[in-house]
């Protein structure tokens, strides 16, 4: 058996184990930079309002307290996904996570009945120990594991926990009501070219021989067919390849046309795309570069500039992709234009472990006690600990996240409060005040 | 002991290096890898070897005393004082697990009307109420009342100096 542990509205979730106050209200959180909605908690997709929506046509609502809007607080939910990962596999044989929210669970042995409470205890766990919801899907394969998980979510009936066996009544009802465009790994595309083949619903994709599958789409819907049947052939490896390309890129707060701006942004951008490559244990051939500007701003000129550096010899030394960001942008800056995004991305990666040498020019591998010294240290003091050159935390191009909630698992001086009475926690906040406030004025005060 | 002594000549000696070659030069790509201080001074080649080199210890670990779950525990801060019976004051630190079962006598976190409180959990009257160490706030009552478990202290940090 594989199962599916996906949490209900993650980042939303999140905010609310550190903020109670949360629970039962409709909240939002935004996307990077405050752009729009990402996350909803179920008392927002209630009032219908989209994913996506812009966070200006919203103002008005947070304004009037009718609606909660968060900016998103990575950090938060990175420790509290780390968490969620940690304690199943103190519960369960295997763990794969697949994304911020979800993980896939290996349960091989176990009868069903033990699956079932095995996926009874997990979500209870979760909800205690990290005060986060989740909903479990058991099934044989990954592509039913994902559906019962949407069945568990859907239909309060099922309390969170939605066992399918391949061949059971239940499951056959399901997939007759399901679209094909609702199947894992079954994007609006697929779904319309397979319409016209008269496959509209997840049951007839399973009924399809797969040989004919394979021939007239491809490999992987073949094994889609097969996984509706029960049989497992999606490699979790395969989901884990390493990526064959890492981006970095963000929008700025603010809009800048400032050289010396644009390549603080470039290199930061850099510098994390480098840690990530490192981490995944590839090196780069090349750094592509790029700046936007902004796009709904017609009055002003448009230039979307990018530059590709090639690399002598693969690389994963951050110093090394530095220079590359340093001369790329020497080629495509241009004086002139509001730029409102900056982006890094390192291309043609290879396996850090086998590639060919260069026969004339010597290894550009990183070296290694520096960088992983660089990393271990920002791992364990937080990003940007050490830096290649400075950034000022001032800058127009760093990020705008004007509600964001405390970082409350990792960092100190942003922990939750807890009052000992009611309305200690409002009265403590108004003496930290006070104090400052004195202290701001002894300070002015001219020394007798 | 003789043995002592250059065990730590050769440690001061690169940790003091080590900084100031990474910052003042780049280091050529294909140096040789730095010489690394090494965890505990072994003996060296002559003299008697160290009567502890057996019982090399393990330093206490304050994580390990205070925290036994390490991924079901949060930190908090107090606020208020009406706690400082049980010896928590304004501004100490919380070690919250929230995977222990509450249990008479714990004092625990608590969400009661849509505050975050710190209380004892003890019998008041006959009935479960959440009390503080104050005669100025009476005990409330857990029945009938809004009240959901966050997680329960299972120490308290309190910080002489800053």
């Amino acid at each position: 058996m594989i199962g599916l542990v996906d949490a209900n509205n993650f980042y939303v979730s999140c905010e609310r184990v550190f903020n109670p106050a949360l629970e039962g209200k409709p909240v939002g959180v935004m996307s990077n930079n405050d752009g729009c909605v990402i996350a909803r908690s179920a008392e927002m997709k209630a009032l219908e309002i989209p994913m996506g929506t812009p966070s200006f046509q919203l103002e008005g609502l947070r304004r009037r307290g009718e609606i909660h809007l968060l900016s998103s607080n990575y950090e938060l939910y990175g420790d509290m996904s780390a968490r969620l990962a940690q304690l199943l596999r103190d519960a369960c044989p295997d763990v794969a996570p697949y994304s911020i929210d979800e993980m896939f669970i290996y349960l091989d042995g176990f009868s069903d009945a033990q699956c079932q409470a095995l996926g009874e205890v997990v979500r209870r766990r979760v909800r205690r120990y990290l005060g986060l919801p989740v909903c479990v899907g058991l099934a044989p394969t990954h592509t039913l594991a994902k559906l019962a998980n949407h069945v568990a979510k859907q239909q309060p009936h099922y309390q969170g926990v939605c066992l399918l066996t391949a061949n059971s009544p239940t499951t056959m009802a399901l997939l007759k009501q399901l679209s094909v465009n609702d199947v894992w790994g079954v994007g609006r595309r697929l779904a319309e070219r397979l319409a016209v083949s008269g496959i509209r619903t997840a049951w007839q994709l399973r009924e399809c021989d797969p040989k004919q599958l394979r021939k007239r789409f491809s490999v992987v819907l073949a094994r889609t067919a097969l996984e509706l049947r029960g049989t497992s052939c999606l490699e979790m490896n395969a989901l884990e390849a390493p990526r064959q390309r890492i981006m970095t890129s963000r929008s700025f707060g603010q809009a800048t046309g400032v050289k010396a701006e644009l390549h603080a942004a470039l290199r930061r951008h850099a510098q994390r795309s480098a840690e990530k490559l490192r981490q995944q244990k590839s090196l780069t051939r090349a750094v592509l570069l790029f700046l936007n500007t902004n796009r709904h701003r017609k009055d002003q000129p448009q230039l979307s500039p990018s530059a590709m550096i090639p690399l002598a010899s693969p690389s994963d030394d951050t110093r090394i992709i530095l220079e590359a960001v340093r001369e790329g942008l020497e080629q495509m800056y241009r004086p002139g234009f509001q730029f409102m995004k900056a982006g890094v991305m390192l291309l043609d990666l290879v396996d850090a472990q086998q590639y060919q040498l260069s026969l004339l020019q010597p290894s550009h591998k990183a070296h290694p006690h520096l960088m992983n010294t660089v990393d271990a240290i920002n791992q364990r003091m937080g990003q940007g600990t050490i830096r290649f050159g400075m950034t000022e935390a001032e800058a127009p191009w760093q990020l705008r996240c004007a509600h964001r909630s405390n970082r409350y698992t990792t960092c100190w001086d942003e922990l939750m409060e807890a009052g000992t009475h009611p309305g200690a926690i409002a009265a403590a906040r108004v003496k930290r005040e006070q104090q400052r406030l004195a202290r701001a004025q002894r300070l002015a005060q001219p020394r007798a | 002991m003789p043995s002592q002594p250059v065990a730590l000549k050769t440690a001061t000696l690169t940790t003091s290096t080590f900084p100031t070659t990474m910052v003042a030069t780049a280091l050529p790509l294909t140096s040789q890898p730095l010489p690394f201080p090494t965890l505990y001074g072994r003996a060296g080649f002559s003299g008697f070897p160290s009567p502890a080199q057996d019982y090399e210890p393990r330093t206490l670990d304050l994580n390990e005393r205070l925290i036994k779950h390490p991924n079901h525990t949060f930190y908090l801060t107090a606020a208020g004082d009406s706690m400082e019976g049980w010896g928590i004051f304004e501004g100490d630190l919380l070690v919250v697990d929230r995977s222990i079962p509450p249990r008479l006598g714990h004092i625990l976190v608590a969400m009661f009307e849509e505050e975050v409180l710190i209380k004892r959990y003890a019998l008041y009257q006959g009935t479960p109420h959440l009390c503080s160490a104050h005669p100025h706030y009476p005990p409330l009552p857990l029945e009938e009342t809004n009240c959901q478990l966050w997680g329960v202290v299972r120490a308290v940090v309190h910080e002489y100096l800053p």
